[in-house]
């Protein structure tokens, strides 16, 4: 058991929305999960309260049996640095680095990028932009673009990857293309993949299918 | 995350550029401007405390007032009305007990040196021109330890061959040439008593000053007595101290045992040095100006880029880096601005200076002897000039480093969904 949700509620504003209602769930290590949902229904919410990224209103986030709401500021940084990757909608690039300074961006925390060279450049090699490491992202496609966000997010060999619909943005070559990576990284790499998306295709790749109706799993 | 600070900076080089040379003019202008001023002012510090007594004992002068009066005959609970108020003056025409002051001054270790001195106002006179004026009786020897009276005579000139006596006289230059005389020829000194004696010229000198290069003069003291037929009698004694700070303190503390009157050179030039703080105000004044003008330029460019870098700090927040080190990204492109501009302000500033002191602003011993313009170089006005542009640097950008800090990944990925 990696990740373990016990009776997680958000809410939002006053008088209060309730986004989520109690959520109950455990996702084992190497699981490669969809989350789906109409829009509004919590589930980019529940994403987000899952990678430490927003606070449950109330209940326990479990990591490896380590409560998340119990957590300070420090470890929950280090948590995120270590352990977890991200991919947005939007890739956010920092747009006045290269290619290669953008994966390593992670390991400059603790100053780690120069030792950490050779394996940003394998993992840009990967997502199939060798030969671009140098370019800036606006000389990039929006898929190149969303594909060096990924190089990015596991550049510190992430346990634990969350991906916020990654391919909202894109069209469907390079959609397919990022799910394809996905699936490749959770099978050569076993790193759990949880990611959001809209799509029933992309969704139905996934190993389980989490539906969220109304702030509660169906 | 100097690293990235620095790729911001080079990512917006004509704002930057801008910015660096707010920051630049400013602390150039403060070092030019200071370098200026303060030339100036410690070349007329330096005259008046070198050139000049650092306190001078002079003969007792006393306004006489209806509160002065009351206090000696009524005392303070007494009501007076006058129906014509007392007025007048009590002086003194020369010091009361010179031998107390000279015994004093020749056991304290504080008084480097001491000059008696007899003033008197004369009427200098050649053929049929007659000029009014003073002429300053002391012992040379005694004399050239107090002021740099040498310093400003004319080549081969010495101001102790006015001796002790033998109506030797130096005048001022102005003076000479308005007389028409020329020095070894002899003019005729008169008093307001009537007393009249030919005295020699031996030299002249040029302070620079008008009012006293045009109408003084200096002999022996007794030559000067004899002239007032007065004899022993002193109206000034000049101190020279071996530290001129004490001279405030010194000043005070002579004036509570004395009746004569006693003046440290502050007092006495308490005018010029008032118009030096006015002079200091106003340059500290405009040259903060421009740095604030700059410190705005770069809280406002970084708040927009605060703005402007929402998602990469939501993106550095989700990465794992920790509030301080969002805050070090903006705080330290501020600082490399301050430390960039203030280096090159500085060098600048020193270059500024270096080309005004050769300037040529006029003839005179009050340009110094070069006649070129006086520039301060003095270390602090430098250090002066980078603190500012580095505090003003840090203070502008602290606060929009601070507002990145506040931001939350999750606050900007939401605002960017709606």
């Amino acid at each position: 058991m990696s990740i373990k949700l016990i009776d997680v509620k958000k809410s939002f504003g006053e008088p209060p929305t309730n986004v989520l209602k109690g959520i109950n769930l455990s996702i084992e290590d190497g699981e490669l999960v969809s989350i789906i949902g109409r829009s509004g229904s919590g589930k980019s919410t529940l994403l987000y309260i899952m990678s430490s990224l927003d606070n449950a209103s109330s209940g326990s986030i479990l990591y490896d049996g380590d409560d998340l709401t119990q957590m300070s500021q420090k470890e929950i940084h280090e948590l995120r640095n270590q352990k977890i990757g991200f991919v947005f909608q939007f890739h956010y690039l920092l747009q006045e680095l290269t290619v290669l300074e953008n994966v390593l961006m992670p390991a400059r925390k603790h100053q780690m990028h120069k030792s950490m060279e050779d394996l940003a450049l394998s993992l840009i090699k990967d997502v199939d932009l060798a030969g671009k490491e140098h370019r800036m992202p606006s000389q990039l496609s929006g898929g190149e673009q969303q594909r060096v966000a990924i190089a990015r997010s596991l550049l510190m060999s992430p346990k634990y990857l969350f991906a916020d619909e990654p391919t909202g943005n894109l069209d469907t070559i390079n959609g397919d293309r990022i799910m394809a990576l996905f699936q490749k990284i959770n099978s050569e790499k076993k790193t759990t993949v949880i990611y959001v998306t809209h799509d029933k295709e992309y969704a139905n790749r996934a190993h389980r299918k989490i539906e969220i109706m109304d702030g509660l799993i169906k | 995350m100097i690293f990235l600070s620095l790729k911001h900076l080079t990512a917006k080089k004509k704002q930057t550029l801008l910015i660096l040379i707010g920051v630049i003019l400013g602390t150039t202008a403060y070092v030019a401007i200071s370098g200026m001023m303060l030339g100036f002012q410690n070349y007329i510090i330096d005259r008046l405390i070198n050139n000049e007594a650092h306190i001078r004992v002079s003969a007792r002068q006393e306004i006489i007032t209806k509160e002065n009066i009351e206090k000696i005959f009524y005392g303070k609970n007494v009501h007076t009305f006058w129906s014509i108020p007392p007025s007048g003056r009590r002086d003194s025409l020369s010091i009361e007990n010179p031998k107390m002051w000279f015994d004093k001054f020749d056991s304290s270790n504080e008084i480097y040196a001491y000059s008696p001195q007899l003033t008197s106002q004369v009427i200098f006179k050649r053929g049929s021109i007659e000029i009014t004026g003073k002429v300053i009786g002391s012992k040379p020897n005694q004399e050239i330890r107090v002021s740099n009276i040498s310093d400003y005579m004319g080549e081969n000139q010495k101001f102790t061959d006015l001796g002790d006596t033998g109506n030797r006289i130096i005048i001022g230059s102005g003076l000479l040439s308005r007389l028409g005389a020329r020095v070894s020829e002899s003019i005729m000194l008169s008093t307001g008593a009537g007393r009249t004696a030919p005295f020699k010229i031996i030299g002249t000198f040029t302070l620079g000053i008008a009012a006293i290069d045009n109408a003084q003069a200096f002999a022996s003291l007794i030559d000067i007595q004899k002239l007032q037929g007065v004899s022993n009698r002193i109206s000034d004694i000049g101190v020279k101290l071996s530290d001129v700070n004490q001279a405030q303190e010194l000043s005070s503390e002579w004036k509570q045992f004395s009746r004569d009157k006693i003046e440290s050179w502050e007092e006495a030039n308490s005018a010029t040095l008032s118009v030096f703080t006015i002079q200091n105000i106003t340059r500290n004044f405009m040259t903060i100006s421009i740095v604030v003008v700059a410190a705005f330029g770069i809280y406002n460019i970084l708040s927009i880029l605060v703005t402007q870098k929402r998602k990469e700090i939501a993106i550095l927040r989700a990465l794992g880096f920790e509030s301080f080190q969002i805050l070090e990204i903006f705080l330290y492109q501020g600082l490399i601005l301050g430390i960039i501009g203030g280096i090159i302000g500085i060098v600048l500033g020193y270059g500024v200076c270096l080309y005004m002191s050769t300037l040529s602003v006029g003839s005179g011993r009050m340009m110094g002897s070069t006649g070129k313009m006086l520039v301060a170089f003095d270390t602090m006005i430098y250090v002066k000039a980078f603190t500012i542009a580095f505090i003003s640097s840090l203070v502008s950008s602290i606060i929009p480093a601070y507002s990145a800090t506040k931001l939350t990944p999750i606050g900007i990925i939401r605002s960017d969904g709606d």
